[in-house]
């Protein structure tokens, strides 16, 4: 029984996205990854709005002090089992952004990540192999 | 014997269990068909061509965290899923699926099937209105406005079929067409087509729910096996509406050759199809512009098809 529901979450994850104070470089990628070229709906991903629908948050920029509490309440609004991707530089680390005064840094000091991208900006075809690897995390256990 | 016949029919074929291999077939088809539609290639992955991804989707909200947030109505919250499937399950028992009802057939049972369609907007109302969540407020509040617009359109569209053929029993409509209805009544069946996109809250008038606005309209508090309760409740109401479509305007089961239960579901798939179509060709409309635009054209289009409806009749019968 736990085979098929991992089978399921495996072909399943659905997004929820979010900018944190990015400079919309990464945010136009990660869009451009759901567009019809890339069409992430044949691994069965589905855009969502609302983060109580969602499996898997994609987070892009720096993370300032004002936003912070937000990103938080997001995450926890979400069911288990869920999944963070930081997509681009500026969120896994701060980016050029980082030892700003209102910059706290890459979104793990906010809350825990299970995948990082790296890139400035993200390439659609990095986020679509991030997703693909926390596939393949999943299958592994 | 007869009684174990019956639970068979009733629970298994053409029932519970086949109308909701159906639901899911539906929705496969119908994001499939979209996907296409908007030269992309849909779901791929889950099984040959993606085939399982709706049982794959319902599964893994099945398997997560049920949140009840803080300040909803713990009842009505917890409970409009059900009766959100059970609904449409219900009404599906009346459908002509292989030539005679599931469940029964009587004199005036589509009136009782436009009554539960109704009653199921009034549960999205409250689902919507006991989460307290802003977002599911004004969505609660636009389904019930968008129903007073395109509830009236379709009963009067369904009405001048019951005028043509002289019986409110919907077997009896689908078994005794002369001709499909849609080639006597095409201004009736765009009529019925386009609020059943509405009753569906299918893309023109996907207002209720626009993720663009309203987060996820009144479904933004569910989440895990509510909202996959409610996500099956849409498949079975796809399933539902182009059943009544089906039984109405296109003759039923009836056909050469091939059995009517083939005939029944292929004509569905064509609704479907036809569903999905005008869901990649337009934008979704603001509420106002449905609103008035249901009150200014679909209703005098549907008062137009009941008069033409008489004159049909006669000049048939003077011939």
């Amino acid at each position: 029984m736990p085979s098929i529901l991992a089978w399921s979450r495996i072909r399943s994850p659905w997004i929820l996205y979010m900018c944190t104070g990015a400079c919309n470089a990464c945010d136009i990628e990660v869009l451009a990854a759901l567009a019809p070229k890339y069409d992430v709906e044949r691994f069965g991903i589905l855009l969502k709005g609302s983060p109580r629908h969602a499996d898997v948050l994609i987070v892009t920029g720096a993370v300032s002090r004002q936003v912070a509490p937000r990103l938080k309440r997001i995450y926890e609004q979400m069911p288990d089992p869920k999944f963070v991707i930081a997509a681009g530089t500026c969120a896994t680390s701060g980016g050029v952004y980082w030892g700003c005064y209102n910059v706290l840094g890459g979104i793990d000091k906010v809350i825990p990540v299970t995948m990082y991208v790296p890139g400035c900006p993200v390439r659609p075809e990095a986020v679509i192999d991030a997703v693909a690897k926390l596939i393949a995390k999943l299958k592994s256990g | 014997m007869d009684n174990v016949f019956t639970l068979i029919r009733i629970f298994i074929f053409p029932g519970l269990l086949f109308l909701s291999i159906l639901a899911f077939l539906f929705e496969w088809i119908d994001r499939k068909a979209y996907a296409r539609f908007q030269n992309r290639i849909g779901p791929l992955y889950a099984g040959p061509s993606g085939i399982l991804q709706p049982i794959a989707d319902f599964i893994k909200l099945m398997g997560k965290e049920d949140i009840t947030p803080r300040y909803v109505d713990t009842l009505i919250f917890n409970n409009a899923p059900i009766f959100a499937v059970a609904i449409p399950f219900f009404a599906s028992l009346y459908l002509p699926l292989d030539g005679s009802p599931i469940l029964s057939s009587f004199e005036g049972d589509v009136v009782l099937l436009l009554t539960l369609m109704t009653l199921y907007t009034i549960i999205v109302f409250i689902a919507g209105w006991a989460s307290t969540n802003r977002f599911s407020t004004v969505g609660a509040a636009r389904a019930i406005l968008q129903f007073l617009a395109y509830e009236i359109p379709m009963f009067i569209s369904v009405a001048s079929v019951a005028v043509y053929v002289g019986s409110t029993s919907l077997t009896y409509i689908s078994m005794n067409q002369p001709v499909p209805m849609i080639l006597l009544q095409p201004i009736g069946f765009i009529v019925f087509i386009i609020s059943m996109q509405a009753e569906l809250e299918r893309i023109p008038f996907d207002i209720p729910e626009a993720e663009s606005e309203i987060v996820a309209g009144w479904l933004t508090e569910y989440c895990g096996p509510k909202l996959a309760f409610l996500r099956f409740a849409e498949d079975l109401r796809l399933v539902f509406c182009s059943g009544l479509a089906t039984a109405i305007f296109l003759a039923g089961g009836s056909g050469p050759i091939l059995p009517p239960v083939v005939w029944f579901v292929l004509k569905m798939i064509f609704i479907v199809l036809l569903s999905s179509y005008i869901r990649s060709l337009f934008a979704r409309f603001r509420i106002d512009q449905m609103v008035s635009g249901c009150w200014r054209y679909l209703i005098p289009l549907s008062i137009l098809q009941l008069i033409l409806t008489r004159f049909v009749e006669v000049g048939l019968r003077w011939l």
